[in-house]
């Protein structure tokens, strides 16, 4: 909210504060000023014209003007004549920095030099007027303006939701006023002077029809008015708080929400059918031309106020064209209403408009402020406006405010905050902010004044005393007594991931963080579209989705990093991925723990083989990093995958995700050349496998090696190759590793040799060459037998 | 004989004293001990000798053959020593040439940062709580005291989900309060909750609308304001060191009450103010409170007997304070150049 600094000082009668220390004090109370602009005037003095003439030689259409400025007259250019001799301007001299933030100087136009400036009110930060020069009405030349017009300061306040009494000049200067240690001036209720027969009740009659959603509704007839502009004070008021002067009737309204922070709206009262203010939910398909020019079409779930024939506003947003005050207004009625803030939210969110009247209701306002916004709006309309106010105003209220009273013991309070606020500060502090404090015997009990809606119990009073007392008072401490229970330590789910990271990071791999949400088109694409969760209302058409598998985000990394001139990626990813549960799809779904890795810009067949096998190799290092855990694979496929390079990879022979090297189509898709090999698994029964692990005694004896190369057909594989030679040896084998292949040179074709490195050894005694070699012929007889494998020397 | 055997001998040792290499000194070796050696050549002709003269002709020989042998080591011993002597010249590498690291890999930034949060707060006794990103409204909104319609969830912009009305990505990590109360039933508890978060903001330099959160978490007897102020104060002096101060100013969250924004001294200028603070010597990093009567209640423990704090900011903020990123999108572009300046 913007708020004039010169305006809160006098609500708040402060005189001696500037406004970089104002704006401290409110953010260390709780009102986080944003910004400070200041709109100094001192430096302006007020000139009186003596001559203009057209410049002698410039093309361009300048003046030449004499300005008296009390003890010396001074010769200043400008591009407008709208000051005639006799007129009073502003004039800023050089070296002055004008308020819009431009700084004066000496210049010379074409010959004629030129002393200083004549200022435009939007220069000045009066208006927005940028045709001419600005004439003033008063003053003496020579005198600093800001005699006339006061300097001023515009603070930006972030004022949270809680507190919509402060969306106000009154609100926050009773903050300020508080936090400095005084107290406001003058009462919260303003007084009402006048009020002429007959009373304003039998001018015009209010029913509200949906008590529900208004809580009070107070019009107030005034007549004899006589639209016009508003005083240059209150233009100004309203220019600095960002609010654009219309007539003085609306302006009033405006200011006094700005004030007290009551909306209020003043209708033509003879342009109200039948004299009447019905305040009802809207019927279907009803019909507003609204003020902002919009014809909005209504629905039951928003609340209008209508005269006896049809909706003339909507309750607490905005007001109807038809019924609005216009030049020829001279009766009008003036509404101080209550509207129930979820209602207006929700008409508002529903119409896509937000007004300054709407944002106030939306956050719940008390109904006893209708009456003072009603009383002040009054007042200054008679003086503003000409309008005599009747007596007897319309005040429907059918349930009034109940008062909240807070009971405590001030030690409660203490006990909150973590100090010791003395008791009268502490009453001292709720009676500044307007609570009533009533004590006795070391129970007290508060009744916050009727516009704070927001406190309600024991903390919240706790808050008000510690913003105020200041909370750089309260001590810092960490908890800590004697405890009887506590959670045991243990890894978190996060530090065992670690051990995945290092293992990863170890092989080579850099880790990347990428969205859960994504384009789910693109996972439509991959295949990878089956329980995928979408969201409503995407910001972008590329986060649409959440992810249900981590490759797509990779692949999109490698090709970032490759268009950044990284042809080449190891990365992987840890994280979740999103699966609506099939047997409660409407649920939460289901958020797996995944790791994916992915090795990019590979430039051929045997280079996508070795990183197969490097993928493979980092994954087991991984796993083995969690648990003490072996991993199988079998030849799969997979829509992601090559249709020959792709397993699936099994722990107990549960299914825990792919490796292999991608599908080109797939690259395709996210523009990627080359090829490239990938892997994603499930973390989740890895990490819930057990990972204790177990010392094992260092054998006694040696260790005989063998190699064997085993040539078979292309497609026996590895794996059962070596599960015959494990079953064919017995015990005396150790270990069998496949370490190479081999094609080509004097094997048959179609043929390939795999070689084995073969380690035997027993617990009990050094092996001896003929009996490893009776080992060796059993494998070679199984081998042959059962793959048709031939050996080579 | 005598002064031929003399003659080989000297020659020998002259031989050997003079090898300038292992090489050389094997030579003299096999000239003169080897089995075709000139010592061996002389052995055939000792039965020639008169049996009187036999012994002492063979003892000389054995003599000289030792002597021979202890100048070859002695001279062996010697190149060796002469070798290592010279091994700073023979062996020199340049030792400024750039070195070969093995390939490693790196961990992502944010990673480390939300380990070393997660450790300061481990030793503070907290342990990590982890929870859903895809949340109900109750969870998220209803138990922490945000009723539907109400104006304050108007702060925290939500995705919602197709499946279900119920369903939106949690704006805050703050719905596993209720989830560890729940979980954990009886207070004292002490969590610390990172996680992703989501809000429906546009993107620019310094928002997102994913990121992620840590919330920390106490819920004890007696826990007051100074007791959240000590904490945040532990947390920044263990994070940044011990020079750092804390202030904590009042603001509003509808789940804690008091509610506060907590700032920490600018590291720049030490709270003097400069351009990094914006001339006020203070960073915004999060959001806290006391955790509000109604939302313990939510969470099935008594307001009457328990207090607590909650206090949260995003990992993201933290991780530009501490390196100086100034775009905060730089951490999910995942450019490898970016990645790999932190470890």
């Amino acid at each position: 909210m913007r708020v004039s600094y010169q305006w809160l000082c006098e609500l708040a009668g402060v005189n001696d504060v500037p406004p970089d220390r104002g704006a401290q004090v409110l953010t260390m109370a709780g009102w986080n000023v944003e910004s400070v602009t200041l709109l100094d005037l001192s430096e302006i003095r007020v000139g009186g014209v003596i001559s203009l003439e057209p410049h002698p030689t410039s093309r361009n259409p300048l003046w030449v003007y004499q300005v008296d400025l009390g003890n010396e007259t001074r010769q200043i250019i400008a591009g407008v004549d709208n000051a005639v001799p006799g007129s009073l301007v502003p004039v800023a001299l050089p070296g002055t920095t004008v308020p819009n933030g431009a700084v004066v100087r000496d210049l010379k136009i074409a010959g004629v030099a030129g002393q200083g400036m004549l200022c435009a009110a939007d220069e000045l930060l009066l208006g927005d007027d940028h045709s001419g020069i600005m004439l003033l009405d008063e003053g003496e030349p020579g005198q600093p303006l800001d005699e006339l017009i006061p300097s001023d300061a515009v603070l930006d306040v972030e004022v949270t939701p809680n507190r919509p009494d402060c969306l106000s000049h009154l609100g926050l200067a009773r903050e300020l006023a508080a936090a400095l240690g005084r107290s406001l001036p003058g009462d919260f209720m303003p007084p009402f002077t006048g009020g002429i027969e007959p009373p304003g009740t039998e001018l015009v009659k209010v029913d509200i029809e949906a008590p529900d959603l208004c809580r009070r509704y107070i019009g107030a007839v005034i007549s004899g008015v006589t639209v016009g502009a508003s005083p240059r004070w209150l233009q100004r008021r309203l220019r600095l708080c960002g609010v654009r002067p219309i007539s003085n009737v609306v302006d009033v309204t405006n200011y006094v929400a700005l004030e007290y922070g009551q909306p209020l709206h003043a209708f033509d009262l003879e342009r109200l059918e039948g004299k009447r203010i019905i305040v009802r939910r809207a019927r279907s398909s009803e019909r507003l031309l609204c003020l902002d020019g919009e014809d909005r079409t209504l629905t039951p779930e928003m609340l209008v106020i209508a005269d006896a024939e049809r909706p003339v506003a909507l309750a607490g947003i905005i007001g109807g064209e038809e019924s609005a005050v216009t030049d020829s207004t001279t009766e009008i009625l003036l509404e101080a209403a209550n509207f129930d803030g979820v209602n207006v939210r929700a008409t508002s969110r529903a119409i896509r408009l937000r007004t300054e009247a709407s944002s106030r209701f939306e956050k719940g306002l008390s109904p006893e402020l209708a009456l003072a916004g009603a009383r002040r709006a009054a007042t200054l309309l008679s003086q503003v406006a000409g309008g005599q106010v009747h007596v007897g105003w319309a005040d429907e209220y059918p349930r009034p405010q109940e008062p909240v009273r807070v009971h405590f013991r001030p030690e409660q309070i203490d006990a909150i905050l973590g100090v010791h606020v003395p008791l009268e500060e502490m009453e001292a502090i709720l009676q500044r902010l307007g609570f009533q404090v009533r004590v006795q015997d070391g129970d007290w009990d508060v009744l916050p004044p009727v516009f704070r809606l927001d406190v309600t119990m024991r903390a919240d009073v706790a808050e008000e005393v510690g913003r105020i007392y200041g909370y750089d008072k309260v001590p810092p401490t960490l908890p800590g007594r004697r405890r009887t229970r506590w959670v045991p330590a243990a890894p978190s789910v996060e530090r065992r991931l670690d051990s995945v990271r290092h293992a990863l990071a170890g092989s080579g791999l850099t880790e990347v963080l990428t969205q859960a949400l994504v384009d789910g088109s693109l996972l439509d694409r991959m295949g990878l579209g089956e329980g995928m969760l979408q969201v409503v209302n995407p910001v972008s058409e590329g986060q649409d989705s959440l992810r249900t598998s981590l490759l797509p985000s990779l692949l999109e990394v490698a090709a970032a990093n490759r268009n950044r001139g990284r042809a080449a990626v190891f990365v992987f990813e840890i994280g979740r991925v999103y699966l609506r549960r099939p047997a409660e799809p409407e649920g939460q779904p289901a958020e797996p723990q995944r790791l994916a890795a992915l090795r990019s810009g590979l430039a051929t067949a045997s280079g996508g083989r070795s990183a197969f096998l490097e993928l493979k190799g980092a994954l087991e290092r991984t796993i083995d990093s969690l648990a003490p855990l072996k991993l199988t694979y079998e030849r799969s496929s997979s829509p992601l995958f090559h249709p020959g390079r792709c397993a699936r990879v099994l722990l107990q022979g549960r299914q825990l995700g792919y490796l292999g090297e991608l599908h080109p189509t797939v690259l395709e898709m996210v523009d990627l050349e080359g090829r490239a090999a990938a892997l994603e698994i499930d973390l989740e029964p890895v990490l819930a496998a057990d990972p204790t692990r177990r010392a094992r005694p260092l054998p006694r004896f040696p260790a005989v090696n063998r190699d064997l190369a085993v040539v078979v057909a292309e497609r026996v594989e590895a794996a059962s190759l070596q599960a015959t030679i494990e079953s064919a040896a017995g015990e005396l084998l150790e270990s069998a590793r496949a370490f190479d292949e081999y094609r080509g040179g004097q094997l048959p074709p179609g043929c390939k040799s795999v070689a084995f490195a073969l380690t035997f050894r027993t617990q009990e005694r050094t092996l001896t060459d003929p009996e490893v070699d009776a080992v060796v012929q059993r494998i070679k007889t199984a081998l042959a037998e059962r793959h048709g494998a031939t050996f080579r020397e | 004989m005598l002064a031929e055997i003399l003659e080989i001998r000297d020659s020998g040792l002259a031989a050997a004293a003079q090898a300038d290499s292992d090489e050389a000194l094997e030579q003299v070796r096999i000239q003169y001990l080897g089995r075709k050696g000139r010592f061996s050549t002389l052995t055939p002709r000792l039965p020639l000798l008169p049996p009187e003269e036999r012994p002492r002709v063979g003892e000389l020989i054995n003599e000289s053959k030792r002597a021979i042998e202890e100048a070859v080591a002695a001279r062996s011993a010697q190149l060796a020593r002469e070798r290592l002597e010279r091994l700073g010249d023979t062996e020199a590498i340049d030792v400024t040439f750039p070195g070969t690291p093995p390939a490693l890999g790196r961990l992502h930034v944010l990673t480390l940062v939300q380990r070393e949060i997660e450790t300061v707060m481990e030793t503070l006794g907290y342990h990590v709580e982890i929870g859903p990103d895809v949340e109900t409204d109750w969870y998220n909104f209803e138990a922490l005291n945000l009723p539907v319609g109400h104006a304050s969830r108007d702060m925290q912009d939500t995705f919602f989900m197709n499946a279900s009305e119920e369903l939106l990505l949690r704006t805050h990590t703050s719905p596993m309060q209720i989830r560890a109360m729940e979980r954990l039933k009886t207070p004292p508890i002490y969590a610390a909750i990172p996680g992703r978060t989501f809000r429906r903001d546009a993107t620019d330099p310094s928002h997102l609308s994913q990121f992620m959160q840590v919330e920390a978490l106490a819920i004890d007897e007696g826990i007051t304001v100074g007791d959240l102020k000590g904490t945040i104060l532990y947390f920044a002096q263990s994070l940044w060191g011990a020079d750092r101060r804390i202030r904590i100013r009042p603001s509003f969250f509808p789940y804690t009450e008091p509610s506060f924004e907590f700032d920490l001294s600018c590291g720049v200028c030490g709270g003097e103010g400069c351009r990094t603070c914006g001339g006020d010597g203070w960073l915004e990093v999060g959001g806290c409170g006391m955790i509000h009567p109604n939302v313990l209640r939510n969470g099935g423990i008594d307001p009457e007997r328990y207090s607590g704090f909650a206090w949260g900011f995003g990992i993201e903020r933290i991780a530009m304070l501490k390196y100086d990123v100034d775009d905060i999108r730089l951490f999910y572009e995942n450019d490898l150049r970016f990645l790999e300046q932190f470890a």
